[in-house]
């Protein structure tokens, strides 16, 4: 009884076995509304290493786009059941907006480390405004550990109106859901449906400022 | 232990001379092998081309322990790596001594998070009659079975099947499935005993209080016996009983149950280094990193059983209260065992992860 409460600050979670390195790409489309998500994931060499494993079917040494591809596609294909790790939600507003099937999927290997692309399509497109679109990426169980990359996380791509920025957000805003934080996660870290993983979340602002 | 340690340093001083052996550039004119890895003017390929993450930052709060620790793991993650491929160069015994250190290390810290037992097997010795020494020897024997299973799933299916990494992911999926099961079936098997013994225990009680009851009037029945039941028996070695007797089969038991759920971690660790021609770098830091995660499982089984061992002292010989105590944990300790399997086996239904 006491080892279950001893383990407990460190239960469930605190224990990842992927890193994952992200750089998005916030996506407008022609008529200056964001239409989705672009992201390349980097993996750590431990994860590249087992998902390459086997793959170079004709053992030329070099693992082409024809050997990825189905590791490509099993990666994105299980991603919905996890939500794609990405979570879209509208100013004021505490629902996820929904995504669709990534598209547009392919698989890098430098031969060392192995990079995911795809692209998340919002199921409306939208207009960000002033009120600002948040973008988070993490795993709630923390079985995957997802950074942003150091140097430029995130961009704008496609065509956004003048203006359009997608920024990071600095950790100490969340401060004041701390206390939210405490009464939540001391429980939801016992059982497996453990949302640890959001404590690690970082939130990429998209904000189009008209002047 | 010691034999553990020793199997672990075995192998990576055999490691490490096989890839000295293996990877040593011919010293051609006599020139030292130092100068001719680096030619002058030509910087060594990058280990990696892509971004590096920004560390790792946790709100909420526990924080700042919480980003310690998750940054802490990833650092060393990526000294394991950089340790298995210097492996390849210069300096082999060095590099496999940093190895087998960074391994335990990586072990220890990273028990610290679900899956190694660590609560099934402080709970598990909580609900028995168990002494630190066998704590410790359960959770000694259950790293070791993990760090086996581990090895014997890689060694098995990439070496001897040529399978893909996803196929061995969904082994590791599989024996997680099975091992929870079996944590559960332990659990249920804890509990029945307990139950059992229980009822028993009041049985015979209630025959020795009827006993009494009756003596007055019947003086030929079963007096004697009764009394005995009653007086003679030592309250102490009754209320451990509750608990039962340790048994191999107990004890096999709850190390199968745990030790067939390899560590993702360390099999991880087991592909990359196959893919660096470093098999055996592997095993060894496999086996480091199970010493590792035993201790800090065996220290917490440890402290488990030193809290019943206060709680039992907090009575002050009280006879009911150790008789509480036992009772508590006894049953407490099973449900828990049930319970965390039952949770994990659940979540281990789950849809398959992408990565």
């Amino acid at each position: 009884m006491g080892a279950a409460l001893l383990g407990l600050p460190s239960s469930a979670g605190a224990h990842p076995h992927v890193w994952a390195t992200v750089r998005s790409e916030i996506v407008f489309g022609p008529d200056q509304k964001m239409t989705g998500i672009r992201h390349a994931w980097t993996f750590d060499e431990f994860y590249s290493a087992m998902a390459v494993q086997g793959l170079d079917a004709d053992g030329d040494g070099v693992y082409s786009k024809k050997e990825l591809d189905p590791l490509a596609k099993v990666n994105v294909d299980s991603l919905k059941e996890f939500a794609y790790f990405t979570f879209v939600r509208a100013a004021g507003n505490d629902n996820f907006l929904p995504l669709q099937p990534p598209e547009d999927y392919s698989i890098d290997y430098d031969g060392t480390l192995v990079t995911l692309h795809f692209t998340l399509p919002l199921q409306t497109a939208i207009d960000p405004g002033t009120k600002a679109v948040t973008v988070d990426v993490y795993d709630p169980s923390f079985f995957v550990a997802f950074g942003f990359a150091e140097k430029a996380p995130v961009k704008v791509a496609g065509t956004p109106a003048e203006g359009c920025t997608a920024t990071m957000e600095t950790p100490d805003r969340e401060v004041a859901d701390a206390a939210k934080a405490l009464s939540e996660s001391f429980f939801s870290e016992l059982g497996p449906g453990s949302d640890y993983g959001s404590q690690f979340a970082q939130t990429v602002t998209v904000q189009c400022a008209t002047q | 232990m010691a034999t553990c340690v020793g199997l672990a340093l075995a192998m990576l001083i055999f490691a490490s001379l096989a890839a000295a052996a293996q990877t040593k550039p011919p010293a051609a004119f006599g020139a030292p092998p130092q100068q001719q890895a680096a030619p002058p003017g030509f910087a060594p390929p990058p280990i990696s081309v892509t971004p590096s993450a920004a560390p790792l930052q946790a709100k909420g709060p526990f924080g700042s322990l919480l980003s310690w620790l998750a940054q802490t793991q990833q650092k060393m993650q990526r000294q394991l790596a950089t340790a298995v491929k210097r492996l390849k160069q210069g300096n082999a015994l060095g590099a496999g001594l940093f190895l087998a250190g960074l391994s335990f290390i990586y072990g220890v810290v990273h028990a610290a998070g679900p899956g190694h037992g660590k609560a099934i097997i402080s709970s598990y010795v909580i609900a028995n009659e168990e002494t630190v020494r066998r704590g410790i020897l359960i959770s000694f024997l259950a790293a070791g079975l993990q760090g086996l299973t581990a090895v014997a799933l890689v060694g098995i299916m990439l070496i001897a099947l040529n399978a893909t990494g996803f196929q061995v992911n969904d082994w590791v999926k599989q024996l997680e499935t099975a091992s929870y099961g079996l944590v559960f079936l332990v659990g249920l098997y804890l509990l029945v005993t307990v139950l059992i013994r229980l009822w028993r225990r009041r049985q015979s009680r209630e025959e020795a209080v009827h006993d009494h009851g009756h003596h007055h009037h019947h003086h030929d029945h079963d007096h004697g016996h009764g009394h005995e039941n009653c007086e003679a028996c030592g309250h102490i070695v009754d209320a451990r009983d509750i608990a039962g007797p340790l048994s191999w089969r107990k004890i096999l038991a709850v190390v199968v149950s745990v030790g067939i759920r390899p560590c993702s971690g360390a099999v991880l660790v087991l592909i990359f280094a196959l893919t660096q021609g470093l098999f055996w770098a592997g095993v060894a830091a496999t086996f480091a990193m199970a010493f590792g995660t035993a201790i800090t499982v065996a220290v917490l089984a440890t402290l488990a059983l030193g809290s019943r061992e206060l709680a039992l002292r907090l009575g002050g010989g009280n006879a009911r209260w150790v008789d509480a105590v036992w009772t508590i944990s006894a049953i407490g300790g099973a449900l828990l065992v049930m319970m965390l399997g039952l949770l994990m086996f659940t979540a281990s239904l789950g849809p398959t992860r992408p990565f």
